[in-house]
């Protein structure tokens, strides 16, 4: 957990929760129009966005994110929250701070859109799992999942892939000895070509290149020989027809006198 | 005793086996004698490693190696280097050699 995570937890935990007078005394203030009760209304019910948002980490999304979205969703309980009808703040809030966290994951925990029938068809596939764990007490395999569903294998490996969460490579993976962080981008080996070796190639390239225009063109058919590298079609002088060609040309020209 | 392990057990001899489409230097001479330019497998082979050696040259200068020419014929013998030949030249549009 970050730092400053850390101390926003810490802060939030000093504010005290608010009694039930207490909740209808600052709703009819915020109605009103008091910024300072509404203020102090957020700060006292924060704790229930951080715990909200706590149910819903590990869904591809940091956790920073969804205590931004779960306060947002907060605020509109707020603003939208009528004592009159006798509920605990709480009950009306929890329903509005699930809606923003959850609208947030549905849009930013893939890197990608995902089809509304992909979706659906994901649905179906974590249904027929809950299902099936609930009879047999066992996971099914990905075979068993695409008979009850009726659709391909593939189609059910190109969904089980699509539901891989995303990861961001600036994620910290590890402490290191020094105390300083790693990222995946710290330990992921780079498996490109080094510069290095890119540039020693298209340095051979130009000098090979400059030496294969001094072959001569017979050196030059001998390489291509002995390598297999086709010869032009259309370089008749250095390339001219073989014996064969010749004698069937000859006989050709033979049989048309 | 045995015999001391040098280059041909440690690199192979190039052989163009392992070359789709490769010829032999006896084929090799068949084909440039039917096509008019009479000479022998030993020719072909003569001229083959002479137009390796041309490319070998340079290298050898590039990387500051040996420059003698024994050293280059060792390059250009070698299969390796023979293989890396093939894909620059299969890289390089082939029009362009000459």
């Amino acid at each position: 957990m970050s730092n400053v995570l850390e101390s926003f937890f810490q802060q939030v935990g000093k504010t005290d929760l608010l009694t039930r007078d207490q909740e209808i005394e600052l709703s009819k203030l915020i109605e009103s129009g008091d910024k300072r009760a509404r203020d102090r209304m957020i700060r006292a019910n924060l704790r229930l966005a951080i715990s909200i948002a706590k149910q819903y980490q590990n869904k591809g999304c940091d956790m920073e994110d969804l205590i931004q979205e779960s306060s947002i969703g907060l605020i509109k309980a707020i603003d939208r929250f009528d004592w009159r009808r006798g509920f605990k703040f709480s009950t009306y809030a929890c329903w509005w701070i699930k809606q923003s966290v959850r609208r947030h994951i549905a849009s930013h925990s893939a890197s990608f859109k995902l089809p509304a029938y992909a979706k659906n068809m994901m649905f179906k596939i974590q249904q027929v799992i809950n299902e099936y764990e609930e009879e047999f007490g066992e996971r099914p395999t990905q075979a068993e999942i695409a008979e009850a569903l009726g659709v391909s294998h593939d189609m059910i490996n190109a969904m089980v892939d699509c539901a891989m969460p995303t990861v961001s490579i600036e994620k910290t993976v590890s402490m290191g000895s020094d105390g300083g962080s790693k990222t995946l981008k710290d330990v992921l080996p780079d498996e490109s070509e080094e510069i290095d070796d890119v540039l020693d190639r298209q340095k051979i390239i130009s000098v090979m290149r400059q030496a294969l225009s001094t072959l001569t063109p017979r050196e030059e058919r001998i390489v291509r020989l002995r390598f297999g590298i086709s010869e032009p079609d259309d370089d008749h002088e250095n390339y001219p027809i073989t014996q064969e060609e010749y004698d069937s040309l000859v006989t050709s020209k033979e049989s048309a006198q | 005793m045995s015999m001391p392990k040098g280059f041909k057990a440690r690199k192979g001899y190039a052989t163009v086996t392992e070359i789709p489409g490769g010829m032999d230097y006896r084929s090799i001479a068949e084909k440039m004698t039917e096509s008019g330019d009479k000479m022998n497998h030993a020719t072909a082979r003569n001229i083959f490693l002479k137009a390796m050696m041309k490319i070998a040259a340079p290298i050898h200068e590039l990387y500051q190696l040996d420059n003698c020419e024994g050293s280059i014929m060792t390059t250009a013998k070698d299969p390796e280097f023979q293989s890396g030949v093939i894909d620059i030249m299969d890289e390089l549009s082939v029009s362009n050699i000459v």
